[in-house]
């Protein structure tokens, strides 16, 4: 508790890569409350601007003395969110209660924990892949820029970039699992 | 799911998003043209890359994470 007391110290103080750390840390567990409006809005944008808002709230937030306080703040900003975000598509007919019901059979949240065995074994992973798949995906990791912009940096179409993004994700889910690890098993909460 | 759904799924995956003029966040065209099932499909995807990302990424910061730290600077 008191890590995080320090932690929260640091976000409201304006420290940027404390929030970086804390985000980091979060990240999984608060993507994973919005799965129940995955096909409702594009959660993308839920969880950027849930985090945006979190940070932005950060100075004034008061801990309740509870474990995750900010986790717990940030799911609810991040539902606030989603519902704002539900009514611009409203176009699309949204069965209240099952959203509804489907809520509030979360349970508590937590940070997830890294895995170190993971991340070296995606590292290893990642060496073995083929060229233009290795190619494509390093450009999405490492530049913020949009497809278009990314595929002409590596010399490739548009389809062809993205097609190679596929390819190279499912590549390293296969080699993942080579090694014996499910990375869905690895993600589930 | 058809080829051009693929195409249409790893667009949403990437955490790049448009703005307005007054920098609300935009959600992806391709978003709109995936149906319920394309949908879902885009945020396990999401969810596996976002984890990838973590993992290769020497801060251990994914690209939704990056996007959200450059709009505070």
């Amino acid at each position: 508790m008191q890590g995080e007391l320090d932690q929260l110290a640091l976000i409201s103080a304006g420290d940027a890569a404390a929030f970086g750390r804390w985000a980091s840390s979060v990240e999984s567990s608060l993507r994973g409350t919005l799965r129940p409006f995955a096909a409702r809005c594009d959660t993308e944008v839920v969880m950027q601007e849930a985090l945006l808002r979190v940070w932005q709230v950060a100075p004034r937030f008061v801990h309740d003395g509870r474990p995750n306080a900010l986790l717990r703040f940030a799911v609810i900003t991040a539902r606030n969110v989603a519902f704002t975000e539900l009514r611009k598509v409203a176009a699309t007919p949204t069965d209240g209660d099952a959203l509804q019901r489907a809520l509030e059979a979360q349970g508590e949240v937590a940070p997830g924990t890294p895995d170190p065995h993971l991340r070296t074994a995606i590292g290893r992973c990642r060496e073995k892949l083929p060229k233009q798949p290795a190619m494509a995906l390093g450009a999405r990791l490492d530049t913020p820029d949009d497809d278009h912009a990314l595929a002409a940096s590596v010399r490739m179409s548009l389809n062809t970039f993205l097609q190679n993004v596929t390819r190279a994700r499912r590549f390293l889910a296969d080699c993942l699992k080579k090694a014996g690890i499910d990375l869905d098993l690895e993600l589930a909460p | 799911m058809t080829p051009e759904d693929l195409l249409l799924l790893e667009q949403v995956v990437s955490a790049r998003r448009e703005r307005t003029a007054d920098g609300a966040i935009k959600s992806h065209p391709a978003w709109h043209d995936l149906d319920d099932a394309g949908r879902a499909a885009a945020f396990d995807e999401t969810v596996r890359q976002r984890a990838l990302e973590r993992a290769l990424d020497a801060a251990g910061q994914s690209s939704t994470i990056k996007a959200v730290l450059a709009r505070l600077r």
